[in-house]
């Protein structure tokens, strides 16, 4: 029986571990109607099973089918709780732009930091794959994001991340990058002047978490 | 989605993480520093049957069946054992008294091999390592390098080897899951004459697996039995369980000493295994050309399971051919060379597939002086090529510059590679199910098979690796350069800071095989 609040928000969070997303949408459902606090089921249910799947990725314990389907239990519950949080005006983690570089197609990075992101309660904006250097510019003046997130996985496509880089900086953009992808390292990161490099999606989430703390 | 499918795995409930207060920031993503052992049983398909290479047609494998037969019958072999001589003569052998040359017919020779037992059981002193060969997942079991007289330290250093390795051997052993058993090196310092009976007894006294016996001297022979019956707690209990194997050495070409068949008859007498062990080196004790030194081995194990039929009825043969080739060059033998591997796949399939007789060669092992990249090259390919020719045992883990050398840090990576060739022996059913039929129906243009429940069933389903490392550059720098050989010192230090396992022999037995150890000398040395 869950008849605590403990007890049903480790139910929420058991849900997502167990990537059951029915069980994670009903059972934010079940929540809202009785009243319980957003911020309670979001950061203490949600959110916190998300970081235990973070945890465990980084661990290796979890592979990455299994981050995936959590990610989409927890979205499940997410979308119940959405409407409410804006209607209430909570604010998300920060809102970040994602988008795969000009003529790199290749989205399942860019799409697992994307559900990870939300998973940790950013806002993401996704622009989707083969982005040229200037939709990314319009989209920072459109989104005015925390941060722009760029991915490749081809060493032929990286070139244009410095590029997009470049012009981002160029149109006076001062925001915050952080690029990756298969064959991204930090040191073409900083080469290239992004203001960060992750190597998976647990570790886009806790840079994008870095980088919007620091403002 | 339902999380029927979900694996159990260990994770942390929500009230401890939210008690953690960590923020989620993961740890960098470092396989290979957690030193676990690396996992091979990987799926359903563990079960099928092997996949198999075969260097020899049938008609080629026939003709060597065939010759190997002839040659015991025309040419014969030489058995340096007059009273062994005489009962093979009994069983219809044709035996010259002054050559001691012994003709075996083909009716004897056909009789023995349809004798010999298929399945064996290796038994361990406790009793948790038992191991069926053939192997019920139809891959193989490994055991570590016989007879190595150097040693070298996790730090690197070489020197020879002595009693005291002995524990670490047994440890090492012990300790990595896939060696099914060891094997008593050569000691140093400790009397020549006696010093398979130093190392047996040390290494009764420190494993819990199996053991294999390889006799050094035929006045041995009987003492190293009493240790394993010492082991084993009683002769009658050494016969039920055989705690131990003993291997015997035909002295190539076609001749066998006093001590192997001594060696086989005792074995016998307790019930132990025989690992029939032929070791031609192709240019040396044989033809240079392979399928000749092949055939030699053939002939030499098939003498073996007659003379085991005639002097030890009933008892376990597993050929064990382990080729050789001579280094043209140098006159150095060679056993990881292009043509010892080619002929340890034909020597296996002729004794697997051929005589049908259980099987076991060389599966690791290096002609280089040290565990470098050539040596991982030289046993990866040992392994992969014997085991897919059917082998069910593959010896020569830890082994260095052609079997006279150990290595520790090597035989962890050897562990390593038996569980990479053994998940790789699985065999996949090929269905609606494996094939992910439904989903390839469904698949949309630039769609993915990441967030499926087919994945999501089968994600496990791969080799997790221990020592191996996955790292990408920026993670391998910030550990520091790590490697496989850092990884492989890392397990080795734990499993040497193990407790001792609980199935060793206790104190009592300990002093009881020092005892024969010392009777030994006192008859052997005077």
């Amino acid at each position: 029986m869950t008849d605590t609040l403990d007890d049903r928000l480790d139910a929420i969070f058991d849900a997502v571990l167990d990537y059951d997303d029915d069980a994670a949408e009903r059972l934010v459902r079940a929540e809202l109607a009785r009243g319980t606090d957003l911020q309670l089921i979001l950061n203490d249910a949600l959110i916190a099973a998300m970081d235990e799947v973070g945890d465990q990725f980084g661990q290796g314990t979890l592979f990455v089918p299994e981050m995936l389907m959590a990610a989409r239990a927890m979205k499940a519950g997410l979308e119940v709780l959405r409407p409410r949080l804006t209607e209430t005006d909570t604010a998300p983690a920060g809102t970040i732009v994602i988008g795969t570089v000009h003529r790199d197609l290749h989205d399942i990075g860019k799409n697992l930091v994307g559900m990870m992101l939300e998973g940790a309660g950013f806002t993401v904006i996704d622009l989707g794959v083969d982005v040229p250097p200037e939709a990314f510019v319009a989209a920072a003046h459109a989104h005015r994001p925390d941060v722009l997130g760029m991915s490749a996985l081809l060493t032929t496509t990286m070139p244009n991340m410095r590029k997009t880089v470049a012009l981002l900086r160029e149109d006076g953009w001062n925001g915050r990058i952080m690029v990756g992808g298969a064959p991204v390292t930090r040191e073409f990161a900083d080469e290239i002047g992004a203001d960060g490099f992750a190597a998976d999606a647990p570790g886009a989430v806790a840079l994008a978490r870095r980088m919007t703390r620091a403002g | 989605m339902s999380g029927d499918e979900s694996p159990p795995r260990a994770r942390r409930s929500r009230r401890e993480r939210l008690a953690a207060k960590t923020d989620g920031a993961p740890p960098p993503q470092m396989p290979g520093f957690d030193v676990e052992m690396p996992r091979a049983d990987i799926g359903p398909g563990a079960a099928a049957a092997r996949p198999q290479f075969a260097y020899l047609d049938e008609a080629g494998l026939q003709r060597l069946v065939e010759r190997s037969f002839e040659l015991i019958a025309q040419r014969g072999v030489d058995v340096n054992y007059p009273t062994a001589a005489a009962s093979l003569a009994r069983a219809g052998c044709r035996v010259d008294p002054d050559e001691r040359r012994v003709r075996i017919p083909r009716e004897l020779a056909e009789e023995a091999l349809a004798a010999v037992p298929r399945r064996t059981t290796l038994y361990s002193k406790s009793g948790r390592f038992d191991l069926e060969i053939p192997r019920r997942d139809n891959t193989f079991h490994m055991r570590t390098g016989t007879g190595a007289h150097g040693f070298i330290e996790p730090g690197g250093r070489h020197r020879k080897l002595v009693l005291d390795d002995v524990a670490t051997i047994a440890a090492v052993g012990d300790g990595l899951p896939e060696v099914g058993f060891i094997a008593h090196p050569f000691v140093n310092d400790v009397p020549e004459q006696t010093a398979d009976l130093h190392g047996f007894a040390a290494l009764l006294a420190g494993s819990e697996k199996h053991n294999l016996i390889q006799p050094y001297e035929a006045a041995n022979v009987g003492f190293l039995m009493r240790l394993a019956a010492a082991a084993a707690g009683g002769e009658a209990r050494l016969r039920q369980r055989p705690i131990a194997s003993c291997i015997a050495c035909s002295f190539t070409p076609l001749e066998f000493k006093r001590m192997d068949v001594e060696a086989i008859i005792e074995a016998g007498r307790y019930g132990l295994p025989i690992h029939a062990c032929s070791l031609p080196t192709a240019g040396g004790t044989a033809p240079v050309t392979m399928p000749g030194t092949v055939l030699m081995a053939g002939a030499e194990i098939l003498s073996m399971v007659v003379l085991t039929h005639v002097l030890a009825p009933g008892t376990p043969v597993i050929a064990t051919p382990l080729i050789f080739a001579l280094d043209m060059r140098t006159g150095r033998s060679l056993q990881a060379s292009v043509e010892a591997l080619r002929g340890a796949c034909m020597a296996v399939q002729l004794c697997k597939r051929g005589f049908g007789l259980m099987t076991h060669s060389y599966g690791a092992g290096a002609d280089t002086a040290d565990a470098c990249g050539q040596s991982q090259a030289e046993r990866a390919l040992i392994g992969c090529m014997v085991g897919l020719s059917g082998a069910d045992i593959l010896g020569g883990v830890g082994q260095l510059e052609c079997a006279t050398v150990f290595s520790p840090v090597q035989a962890v990576i050897d562990n390593e590679l038996g569980a990479m060739q053994r998940a790789w022996l699985h065999t996949d059913a090929i269905d609606d199910e494996s094939l992910a039929w439904e989903l390839m129906l469904e698949i949309e243009q630039g769609g993915n098979f990441l967030a499926n429940r087919h994945t999501l069933a089968h994600c496990r389903e791969v080799f997790a690796p221990g020592a191996f490392l996955r790292l990408g550059r920026d993670a391998y720098e910030a550990a520091g350069r790590r490697t496989v050989l850092d990884n492989a010192k890392a397990i080795l230090d734990s499993l040497l800071a193990r407790e001792p396992p609980p199935g060793l022999p206790d104190e009592e037995t300990v002093r009881e095989m020092a005892g024969i150890v010392e009777a030994a000398e006192r008859a052997i040395l005077g």
